[in-house]
């Protein structure tokens, strides 16, 4: 095991069970918090892929919304009375637990039955400026048609989020 | 990798002392405000401990060692006490990331009866080269300390500041981010190194096919940028928490925002991020806007050829080494004037209104830098296109 | 499979483990910011996967759509919240049993 391989494994672990502990802790503030370090984690991992910039986004984009998050969480809730977090129904949550674990086994089965020839860690460009060129040219001459609609996309969500989020009342009103 | 003993250690040692180069300089911040608070308000300051109360800064750190370490009875306590810490943590770790100085240059030499290779040190924590984006990212985690802080103090003041300090710094950091745009697409780059090593020699740039030499300026990004460095800077105090925009912690409205449940050496934990997040903005600064570490018409390689004809630093090696604590001490310099600035402007502006800070980020800030950006975008798209 | 040396499967083994984490936190948690929570949680798991191809493969595709992905995860949480505010503000809790009224 090379020194990446144990940074991997260290990362996968801290991501793993931050997301377990995500949906397993009753309260959203925990919930939010572990998220955070879930977010970290998959940037971590970003990097031990050595897509640098992409790390880099996920931190800035992320931190933000999980920060946002956070922050609902507090001014929405009343957190001494937050008892009945998870759904009710026993046989609904066997039901549910089954029916993820059913695909869960199906995804690793998956891989484990096309990926038979592990691809090995080859030698590419990992100039990280080289790579940050390669990203910025196939966004803006492949992919310019998606990153306009993204564009639109993005205006019409926050034109669409004021909207929703006004209404009468608030404290701006 | 090809690292061995002697380059793994000095590497180890330089990354301690960086770090311990940024908590070493907090107390001295804190002289220099104190004092310069003083000076602006004329007044004495702390003066009565050692020549100049410099000395006042040890007595301030003795006595916040030895307080009572005391968690509030609505507290969570594992938040509360793990909330300095992360508000330390991305100051410290963007800090690493900046380039102070010229590298140093080790020729190969014997030791014990081996010959150690010759080696190469950054003067910096580590070297990457999207430094730009790594810098914005982990700076952008500084937000967590605080708001975790204001939550598990368990305080209704401490959250308002909170959630201020949250929504400040998400809305700023916008403007932070696109105000530096300019400069990276003048340049090029995402590389602190590069874009310092592009900011020597004077004042020159091409415009419609002709070239301007102007001799009298040194060829710095604020002269390229001057919207783009007030923005910035702008944005650098609003994310950094200072005066004018100290919301988060307004002792008029708030008794002491985030931090108010907290004393003794926790306290100085938050100060340290602060002062922290301060340092890094200004070296960001000094990098983007003033030429970092170089100092204005004098090359690396002058200093370099006049270290070997003294006799004193003759080998190439501590030749070396001097050139670069020369040209660490010219960021230094330019670093120092900045924190003055941050203290000078804290006694000069008053604090604005939370409504009136908001529309200032959303409203003029992020339209002025997308303004900018597009300027600039113009600019270049025209010098090359008839060049 | 259970070989230390990381591959491309160790990648794609995490993210589908974070996917169905995701998954059952949709399926179980009953307030609606921790499922949102959720979906970013499968969000960042299919970009795991994506980043890892495109490393693996040696190819910017993937990549690319991690940006698309970050974009619409973005827009997908902004209207979430809002709905999440808009259905506070009229029945003073976001348990998700509310959006039953949005039956028409």
């Amino acid at each position: 095991m090379s020194l990446i391989d144990i940074t991997f494994y260290i990362l996968a672990l801290t991501t793993f069970f931050a997301g377990v502990a995500v949906i397993a802790i009753p309260n959203p503030v925990y919930s939010a918090l572990c998220l955070a370090i879930t977010m970290i984690g998959v940037a971590g991992l970003f990097f031990t892929l050595e897509a640098y910039f992409i790390a880099g986004v996920q931190l800035i984009v992320y931190a933000g919304a999980v920060v946002i998050m956070f922050v609902m969480v507090l001014m929405l809730f009343d957190l001494k009375h937050e008892k009945k977090a998870f759904s009710k129904g026993l046989f609904s949550m066997i039901l549910k637990i089954g029916s993820s674990a059913v695909v869960l086994a199906s995804i690793f089965s998956a891989i484990y039955l096309t990926i038979s020839a592990k691809p090995r860690l080859e030698e590419v460009n990992t100039d990280a400026i080289v790579a940050a060129k390669g990203l910025a040219l196939q966004l803006f001459t492949k992919n310019v048609f998606a990153f306009e609609v993204i564009g639109i996309l993005l205006l019409v969500v926050l034109v669409g989020a004021i909207a929703l989020a006004k209404g009468k009342g608030g404290t701006h009103a | 990798m090809g690292s061995d003993l002697v380059e793994v250690s000095i590497n180890t040692i330089k990354m301690l002392a960086i770090f311990l180069m940024m908590i070493q300089a907090v107390p001295m911040l804190v002289w220099v405000e104190r004092r310069g608070s003083a000076f602006i308000q004329r007044r004495f300051g702390p003066n009565r401990v050692g020549p100049l109360g410099l000395f006042q800064l040890l007595a301030d750190a003795v006595k916040f060692i030895f307080k009572e370490n005391f968690v509030p009875k609505n507290a969570v306590k594992f938040l509360y006490l793990a909330a300095p810490v992360l508000a330390l943590i991305p100051a410290a770790l963007t800090f690493t990331a900046i380039p102070l100085s010229t590298p140093v240059e080790v020729a190969s030499f014997e030791l014990f009866g081996q010959s150690w290779g010759p080696y190469v040190f950054q003067f910096r924590g580590f070297e990457m080269n999207i430094g730009i984006i790594y810098i914005l990212g982990v700076g952008s985690l500084g937000v967590y300390g605080l708001l975790i802080a204001g939550w598990a103090s368990g305080n209704k003041y401490s959250l308002l500041g909170a959630i201020r300090a949250s929504a400040q710094m998400i809305s700023y950091e916008l403007a932070l981010g696109l105000s530096i745009v300019g400069i990276l697409m003048i340049y090029g780059t995402f590389d602190l190194v590069e874009l310092i090593g592009s900011q020597t020699g004077h004042l020159q740039f091409s415009f419609s096919g002709k070239e301007y030499h102007v001799g009298f300026l040194p060829n710095w990004g604020i002269f390229f940028q001057p919207l783009g460095a007030l923005l910035f800077l702008v944005s650098a105090f609003a994310e950094s928490n200072r005066l004018p925009f100290d919301l988060p912690e307004a002792e008029a409205e708030l008794v002491a925002g985030f931090h108010t449940e907290y004393g003794g050496f926790k306290m100085l934990v938050f100060f340290m991020g602060e002062y922290g997040h301060m340092m890094v903005a200004s070296a960001l600064f000094a990098i983007f806007y003033l030429g970092g570490y170089h100092i204005p018409f004098v090359s690396v390689d002058s200093v370099k050829e006049f270290f070997l004809s003294t006799e004193m630093f003759g080998t190439s090696t501590l030749a070396s080494l001097m050139t670069a604590l020369v040209f660490h001490l010219s960021l230094l310099f330019k670093v120092i004037f900045l924190l003055w600035v941050f203290v000078w402007v804290r006694w000069t502006l008053p604090r604005f209104k939370y409504d009136r800070l908001m529309s200032l980020g959303w409203k003029t800030m992020l339209p002025w830098a997308l303004v900018n950006t597009i300027v600039t975008a113009l600019f270049i798209y025209y010098s090359k296109v008839s060049g | 499979m259970l070989e230390l040396e990381v591959g491309l499967s160790h990648y794609l083994v995490l993210s589908a483990a974070l996917f169905i984490v995701g998954i059952m936190g949709v399926l179980i948690r009953k307030n609606t910011i921790v499922i949102l929570m959720s979906i970013e949680l499968m969000l960042n798991a299919v970009n795991i996967t994506f980043v890892a191809f495109s490393r693996f493969l040696n190819n910017m595709d993937g990549q690319i759509s991690v940006f698309f992905v970050m974009a619409v995860a973005a827009a997908e949480a902004a209207i979430g919240l809002a709905i999440a505010v808009a259905v506070f503000k009229r029945f003073h809790g976001i348990n998700i049993r509310f959006f039953e009224n949005l039956k028409g």
